[in-house]
């Protein structure tokens, strides 16, 4: 008996058999997640189905210009997120979004520029959204790890201030160990594809019968195009940030307090 | 008429909501080394932050010379008007780096005759920073700033982490510095050897300005 490559609705119910054992160990373990895991499964369930008849309908109908605004739901969407992070940094929600939507646009548009992937809907749409997710990492762990440096070496910035450097000379040393951080899981996740994990894209065409030779490929322009993402968010951002960190005089701003109530430095 | 040195006019600062420096008008003159003391928490470092352009007052205004600090590049001011601050923030990992960060150009002729002013020694120059002692940082430091060639010298407890005999060196190096026509701003505790530096006096309670003038008059200063 042959089993198709994409279960049917049959399959996916079957499947809901493995959320009962989890939750019933989860239960009898006393985790107090049961109910939790319950209640995710059946919000992944009509999340997904949600997304599938508006994708399905874009597809259809939408055309380019459906997929851009698709496009641009996720970016603002991923901007917020990512900001969420560093909610102490001034203007972190635009610098956030902004980064987000240039890394996207670059690396998107050099895609299709080089005629990599078409514009169609079913192409664009699910290239992009790595894109972005991929941004949105890259932006969140940047701010996040800005925000740490401004807060632990804001002496060390006003003394490079002080010695009549500039705000981009006084931060470019922190920027820079914010980046390193930032790009490292980009980076490493280069490195290690398919060696530890078998990614998304090439798992999903492996699954629809392509050849694993064939499947490559798309995995290939996936890793190199997430490296591009993740690096020109984290650059944006870096660059972003330090011109909300900063005013015109070259002063530092100051930060509002975390909610610890541990005081900067006077 | 503009007075020359720093004048503050009404000058306030708040920070989260709170007061930090409340309408302080006062005048801090060229060619002078002005104390100000008074106890912690006072706003004196606050105050030093605002003549260098590091921090903005929210109220009122600071001239320099007769012309507003806000009309001044904050890049130049800072060259002219050097904030050492009371600890040191090391920036590089070797002493000829420190004193580069605000000079890039500067020969080792000026870095060793630097040193020597502020009593590490030329010998110091091809030293790691590693290791250094607090006082030997805080000098280093002062020397750092020196090295951009101020007009302007504000010091924030300069020698809080020195012994004596070093204090001493710091001093003379700071009356040679006003002698030779540079101005000071020097905030201390140790108010009797800055009564001996000092021309002039402010005196900070709860950010508000209590007295000023001649130090030896000073009420705060003379209370034991």
């Amino acid at each position: 008996m042959s089993v198709p490559a994409v279960p049917g609705w049959p399959g996916v119910a079957a499947s809901a058999a493995l959320v009962a054992l989890a939750a019933l160990l989860a239960g009898r373990a006393r985790l107090g997640l049961a109910a939790d895991m319950l209640v995710a499964s059946a919000r992944a369930l009509g999340q997904l189905v949600a997304v599938a008849a508006v994708l399905a309908a874009v597809f259809a109908h939408g055309g380019l210009p459906g997929s851009l605004a698709w496009i641009a739901v996720m970016v603002l969407i991923a901007g917020r997120v990512a900001a969420r992070r560093a909610r102490g940094l001034p203007r972190a929600p635009a610098v956030a979004t902004l980064a987000v939507a240039m890394a996207t646009v670059v690396t998107v548009a050099t895609l299709v520029v080089f005629a990599v992937i078409d514009t169609r809907p079913h192409v664009l749409i699910p290239v992009s959204g790595m894109v972005v997710s991929g941004a949105m990492q890259a932006t969140a762990l940047t701010l996040t790890r800005l925000h740490e440096e401004v807060e632990t070496a804001r002496p060390r910035i006003e003394a490079r201030l002080s010695l009549g450097l500039d705000a981009a000379a006084a931060f470019a040393p922190h920027a820079r160990t914010a980046l390193r951080t930032a790009m490292l899981p980009a980076v490493d996740a280069t490195k290690v594809v398919g060696l530890i994990s078998l990614p998304g894209a090439m798992t999903g065409l492996i699954l629809a019968g392509v050849e694993p030779l064939i499947a490559i490929r798309y995995q290939i322009v996936v890793m190199y195009m997430l490296l591009a993402a993740a690096t020109l968010a984290a650059v944006a951002t870096a660059r972003l940030a330090r011109t909300a960190l900063f005013d015109d005089a070259h002063r530092l701003h100051e930060l509002p307090a975390p909610p610890d109530g541990r005081s900067s430095p006077r | 008429m503009s007075q020359a040195g720093f004048v503050l006019e009404g000058v306030g600062l708040r920070r989260g909501g709170a007061p930090v420096l409340t309408d302080i008008s006062a005048h801090l003159p060229r060619g002078c080394c002005t104390l100000v003391t008074g106890p912690s928490g006072a706003g004196k470092s606050s105050l030093l932050r605002l003549l260098n352009r590091l921090a903005e007052p929210d109220t009122g205004r600071i001239l320099l010379d007769g012309r507003p600090l806000s009309g001044h590049d904050p890049l130049l001011l800072r060259r002219r008007v050097a904030l050492v601050a009371q600890h040191t923030a090391l920036l590089t990992d070797s002493v000829a780096g420190e004193l580069a960060v605000g000079r890039p150009a500067l020969d080792a002729v000026c870095a060793a005759d630097l040193l020597e002013r502020v009593g590490l020694g030329a010998c110091f120059l091809s030293r790691s920073t590693e290791g250094l002692s607090g006082g030997q940082v805080q000098r280093l430091g002062l020397a750092r700033a020196l090295a951009t060639g101020p007009e302007v010298l504000l010091l924030d407890e300069p020698t809080s982490a020195l012994d004596d005999t070093a204090t001493g060196l710091v001093d003379d190096l700071l009356a040679a510095f006003v002698t030779d026509g540079g101005t000071a701003v020097l905030v201390s505790h140790r108010t009797a050897h800055a009564r001996r530096l000092a021309g002039h006096a402010l005196v900070l309670e709860a950010g508000r300005l209590t007295e000023a003038g001649d130090p030896a008059r000073l009420r705060y200063l003379a209370a034991p």
